[in-house]
């Protein structure tokens, strides 16, 4: 549920920041093998399933054998994207100083690569979450899910667009750091996009090689049927990762700022930003797994490099903190965050409505930066 | 004209791009490790296979490597990596088995205080898995066996020269050997049964024990009593290994008689003692290894700005802690998180530029 945040002053943001510090340092000091374990177990079962599943797909026959081995493949490539590769790459598993589970040397099963991720994701998204003009994740420049954005005739196509881009999910979140609308604006020459799109065009070739020659060709006779049952593990996971997304982000009651609005952040007017810019979604823990705990989307923007396995922990102390000082915290049932996104990519699709008016933070006299508090050195 | 090695090497390597375009070498790792844990493409791992009691607080880990380990000379010591609560540590320890066999010793003393001889103390147990490093030092008998030896120790330095002690048994050269080995009693000398044993059968070692506990006797390397036991030291080819008081004596000893020359050292304590921790970053030297370029700290600012500030272009990404982009190895020195207040002062430690604050001279691997 969503209850409209109070206005923090630089002081009282600051103060919850603080509370939100101690919480990481909390968690921080407690890290262990545990976490090591889990993360090793999930590797595990990915990678049991993946051989699960390309075992059904290559050797089997009939309807049955393909539906398990598809959803076993597809199960796999879900547990690598979300919880392993996502998390990882977030480093939150870099104090381990495991090689395997390096957040800068990390590279996932996806046509996405890593180095560009890093770069989109962790960096630019991360940092300036939900800033209109910073974040390119905030409909990814061709959605409207703000009312801040304007309207333009194209959006009228969108609900279109979204379908398409929930199938071809992986293609747009390789294509992202590209920078696409940018070579159309002019802002980028052809040379420097082709600069930027080669490491991608790169891997993609490879994945597509893999995915539906590759392995195909292994299966000689069942080659049709393994290329089927990758391109379905594909798009399965295709849809899961997009709805899961787009739930952290877009559903009613998440926010987005302005960069006047962010100019001079201190640490804790960031946290702030990280909690009222995403949304949660309830469930079981099966169900945080596979959406490798981006159902703790809020935790998960306060602490990207904590191991997600500890946000189902952390939350209630979260959200004891936020409600303290006067913070809605967004989260709702999978369906009802979903059935928000749609309805909300649906109704922006058409101009308006008025952006709700929202009071302009007091400049101050003192100049701080995300990384320190105001009277922190 | 191409050779079948050359096709084969070709062929490998090959092999190994795409394996690793396709993910599939992670895969290939994975289960390699399901089917047996002390397999890898490219760690040196090695089972633990038994666990022997030398004395109190000294245990010998008797290891079998895999195929990835290339052997060692005697004297030289390998990195061991353990995982303590779920931290890879590494420390290197020198290996007291002699070279040439399929098992390898690592002999440890437990340290007060000291995170991996704990753990490998507490935690490891036969079955156990290991990793290693290759096996590095000069610190090793020369290829021709000089003719008149002195083995000198105190302690668990003794776990190189026993490896050497071993290798000149195995070979049947322990021609003219004196062994001169420093403990605090009878009861916590490593290797003491053996070491009887050896004496008995070779004519040629003498073993003499220097031990603290005798009535009257000096505590630790005493040089009178030393020379009177060993009058031709400084004729003998030496290799000294110990605690640092016993080295430094030792050392001093030799260089008054001239002989430098002929002694061979090895520290197993850390030769890098953690640089004193300063409270203002100004005028610290943070050296980078990879573009051999030095930095002096100006001012306030975390590593991040005071290298962009010298003119260095580091990657980095939020500034703030989040993204790890700015990751790098500090080589050496002291460091300080400014977000956690935690202080970093082992070497090789991975750091994030941007939330760091130098507390030392530093070397980062940039």
């Amino acid at each position: 549920m969503t209850t409209q945040s109070k206005n923090l002053t630089r002081e009282e943001a600051d103060a919850f920041g603080r509370e939100l510090d101690a919480l990481r340092q909390e968690v921080t000091a407690d890290l262990g093998e545990r976490d090591l374990e889990h993360i090793r177990q999930i590797i595990r079962t990915a990678n049991r399933s993946e051989a699960a599943g390309r075992l059904l797909l290559h050797f089997g026959f009939g309807p049955v054998s393909f539906v398990l081995g598809t959803s076993a493949l597809g199960l796999s490539k879900i547990l690598e994207n979300m919880e392993i590769g996502h998390n990882i790459m977030h480093g939150q598993y870099d104090w381990t100083r495991d090689p395997a589970l390096d957040s800068q040397r990390y590279d996932w099963d996806n046509v996405c690569t890593g180095d560009d991720w890093r770069h989109s994701h962790n960096y630019e998204h991360h940092t300036f979450t939900n800033i209109l003009g910073k974040d390119r994740d905030i409909g990814y420049g061709f959605l409207r899910v703000a009312p801040e954005q304007p309207w333009k005739p194209v959006h009228l196509t969108q609900p279109v667009v979204a379908a398409l881009l929930a199938l071809f999910f992986q293609w747009g979140v390789g294509a992202h750091d590209l920078r696409v609308d940018e070579l159309f604006a002019a802002k980028q020459t052809p040379a420097e996009f082709a600069k930027r799109a080669r490491p991608f065009v790169t891997k993609a070739g490879w994945q597509l090689f893999k995915d539906y020659a590759f392995f195909p060709a292994l299966a000689l006779a069942n080659a049709p049927r393994v290329a089927f049952g990758n391109l379905l593990a594909n798009g399965t996971r295709n849809l899961w990762t997009y709805a899961v997304i787009f739930c952290g982000h877009f559903p009613e009651g998440v926010r987005v700022y302005t960069e006047a609005e962010t100019a001079d952040e201190s640490r804790g007017q960031w946290y702030v930003r990280q909690l009222n810019g995403s949304a949660n979604i309830e469930g079981s823990r099966w169900l945080h797994v596979l959406t490798g705990h981006l159902s703790h989307q809020i935790e998960h923007h306060m602490f990207p490099d904590l191991p997600a396995a500890r946000y189902p922990e952390m939350a209630p102390r979260v959200r004891e903190i936020c409600a303290r000082y006067g913070q809605g915290y967004n989260t709702g049932s999978f369906a009802r965050q979903l059935g928000s996104v749609i309805g909300r990519i649906a109704r922006l699709s058409l101009p308006g409505p008025k952006p709700a008016a929202k009071t302009m933070r007091v400049v101050p006299e003192e100049a701080a930066t995300p990384l320190t508090y105001r009277a922190a050195a | 004209m191409i050779s079948i090695q050359e096709i084969g090497t070709g062929w490998r390597s090959a092999g190994s791009v795409v394996a690793r375009r396709f993910l599939l070498d992670r895969q290939a790792e994975f289960w390699m490790g399901e089917l047996d844990p002390a397999r890898s493409l490219g760690e040196i791992r090695a089972r633990v296979v038994a666990v022997v009691e030398e004395t109190e607080d000294t245990k010998t880990f008797v290891l079998r490597p895999n195929a990835a380990w290339q052997g060692h000379r005697a004297g030289q010591y390998s990195p061991v990596e353990v995982e303590v609560d779920g931290v890879r540590v590494r420390r290197c320890y020198s290996i007291s088995s002699p070279p040439g066999e399929a098992l390898v010793s690592i002999t440890v003393k437990r340290v007060p205080g000291g995170r991996v001889s704990t753990w490998l103390h507490e935690h490891t147990r036969s079955g156990d898995i290991l990793r290693l490093g290759t096996a590095a030092g000069d610190f090793v008998l020369p290829a021709a066996t000089p003719e008149k030896l002195l083995l000198l120790s105190g302690g668990s330095g003794i776990t190189p020269v026993m490896s050497m002690l071993r290798d000149l048994a195995a070979r049947d050269a322990i021609h003219d050997v004196v062994f001169v080995h420093h403990a605090r009693s009878r009861a916590d000398v490593i290797f003491g049964e053996e070491l009887s044993e050896l004496t008995a059968r070779h004519a040629g070692l003498r073993l003499v024990l220097c031990l603290d506990d005798e009535p009257s006797a000096p505590r630790g390397f005493e040089e009178a009593r030393f020379a009177n036991l060993v009058p031709d030291f400084a004729k003998r080819s030496t290799f000294l290994c110990g605690p640092g008081p016993l080295m430094d004596r030792a050392e001093r000893l030799w260089e008054s008689v001239g002989a430098s020359d002929l002694l061979e050292r090895e520290s197993f304590a850390p030769t890098i003692a953690p640089a004193p921790m300063v409270s203002s970053v100004e005028g610290v030297q943070v050296r980078l290894a990879r573009s051999d370029r030095a930095v002096a700290a100006k001012g306030q600012g975390t590593l991040l700005e005071q290298l962009e500030r010298a003119g260095e272009r580091p990657a980095h990404g939020c500034r703030i802690g989040i993204c790890h982009s700015c990751k790098c190895r500090k080589q050496t020195g002291t460091v300080q998180n400014l977000v956690t207040g935690e202080v970093s002062s082992e070497p090789d430690q991975e750091i994030q530029l941007c939330i760091s604050v130098p507390r030392s001279d530093l070397r980062l691997d940039l």
